[in-house]
């Protein structure tokens, strides 16, 4: 889903890392500040595990597949800027070590997949809990799928409207081909994935690990 | 000989001098200036060309080219009129400029020595790294044995419901292991 080194200019990454650059540091320092020592194994493990959930790869009927995001579970486990330095540093492991994305639009990327839809997703959950949890937890990671690849959609979107030769693929054609598959297969998975790994996670009654 | 690249400060100018070339790749459209920019990449990389070309061929081109091609076509069939064909030329080149100098750089640096003089950082990439290796074999054990567990080809749900209790065995093990690695890595001083 996120978008690859060489589709966005410049002109949006460039604003993009000097948007995600202080949230990062925010971040960084709320949740993972002095007392690093003990936090670094978690956000370690944390990182490592979101990696391998996007490389669950779920089949989609016409013979494609899409994959998991797993950055709801962690925005409702702890919080959504949690979610925001872990997908950012899958990202940047991806563009580092294994060659996928790219450096050039990890803030677009970490922005669109790590903050914009675990926030959505978050504040979805925090919304309907009262009403009933597993629908609140299913309804946050469907909405945050969605917001994630509508944030993707629109930045190559921009991108065309600033610069059509950069960018000669519109708007009209970016936003059915990223959310029909988002809206018809990978929100509704995303959606089960979390549900069932939430209430396996409080099967297991590990330490640390409550939505409450 | 030892490559040049082990020097920490001969890594860190590579990852630098990388940053700097892709971000400038990445604002081109001209395709007389990327051709250029190619043929200076290639000669620039050739050591080890073979292998880095395979590399960007299968993971960006059949992205962007396949996404040009679909995209040219879609819109030559809605607005009746063929589009210009260059910025799609453009955009896959660009894609493949950029995949192929960031395999090749990947293929020099060290980016262990590269982070050397940030140790909390290094920490982080080992343990990151330690981890992802050992919850991808876990994952593709749990998926082989979802997979001999079925008379049929797993389905969406299957692959979902299997995630989901997968992910909660990778985090219990993950978080207990990545802390012994953290622990261990803190003793040599890290």
């Amino acid at each position: 889903m996120h978008v690859p080194d060489g589709f966005l200019s410049p002109q949006i990454t460039v604003p993009a890392y000097a948007v995600s650059a202080p949230l990062w540091a925010w971040a960084a320092r709320r949740h993972f500040g002095r007392a690093s020592a003990e936090s670094l194994p978690v956000i370690g493990s944390l990182t490592a595990l979101a990696f391998v959930v996007q490389t669950i790869m779920i089949p989609v009927p016409g013979g494609t597949s899409t994959h998991l995001v797993g950055m709801t579970l962690l925005a409702l486990l702890y919080h959504p800027l949690v979610a925001f330095v872990c997908e950012s540093l899958v990202l940047l492991v991806q563009a580092l070590f294994f060659g996928a994305g790219g450096i050039t639009v990890l803030g677009v990327n970490a922005l669109a997949m790590g903050l914009l839809g675990p926030l959505a997703g978050w504040l979805v959950w925090k919304a309907l809990r009262r009403l009933n949890e597993k629908v609140a937890v299913f309804a946050a990671a469907y909405v945050s799928m969605q917001v994630a690849t509508l944030a993707v959609a629109g930045a190559l979107g921009l991108q065309h409207a600033l610069s059509a030769r950069y960018f000669p693929v519109p708007l009209a054609v970016v936003l059915p081909a990223t959310m029909i598959p988002s809206l018809t297969a990978a929100g509704l998975a995303e959606g089960a994935f979390t549900l069932f790994t939430l209430s396996l996670l409080r099967k297991a009654n590990l330490r640390g690990v409550s939505l409450d | 000989m030892a490559s040049p690249w082990t020097d920490p400060r001969a890594s860190r100018a590579l990852v630098v001098g990388w940053l700097a070339a892709v971000f400038a790749i990445s604002a081109l459209t001209d395709l007389h200036a990327l051709a250029a920019v190619a043929a200076v990449a290639l000669l620039v990389f050739r050591r080890g060309l073979g292998r880095s070309l395979r590399r960007a061929a299968r993971s960006v081109v059949p992205l962007s080219a396949g996404l040009s091609a679909i995209s040219w076509a879609f819109l030559w069939a809605v607005r009746g009129a063929r589009p210009d064909v260059e910025p799609f030329v453009a955009l896959t080149l660009r894609t493949t400029i950029i995949a192929f100098v960031t395999f090749a750089v990947l293929d020099r640096a060290n980016l262990f020595r590269a982070f050397e003089p940030w140790p909390t950082a290094t920490r982080l990439l080992v343990l990151t790294l330690a981890q992802i290796h050992a919850l991808r074999l876990l994952a593709t054990d749990s998926l082989q044995g979802l997979r001999s567990r079925l008379l049929r080809k797993p389905r969406a749900r299957d692959v979902v419901r299997s995630a989901g209790g997968v992910t909660a065995a990778m985090f219990t093990l993950s978080a207990r292991n990545a802390r012994e690695i953290s622990e261990a890595m803190r003793s040599r001083g890290f």
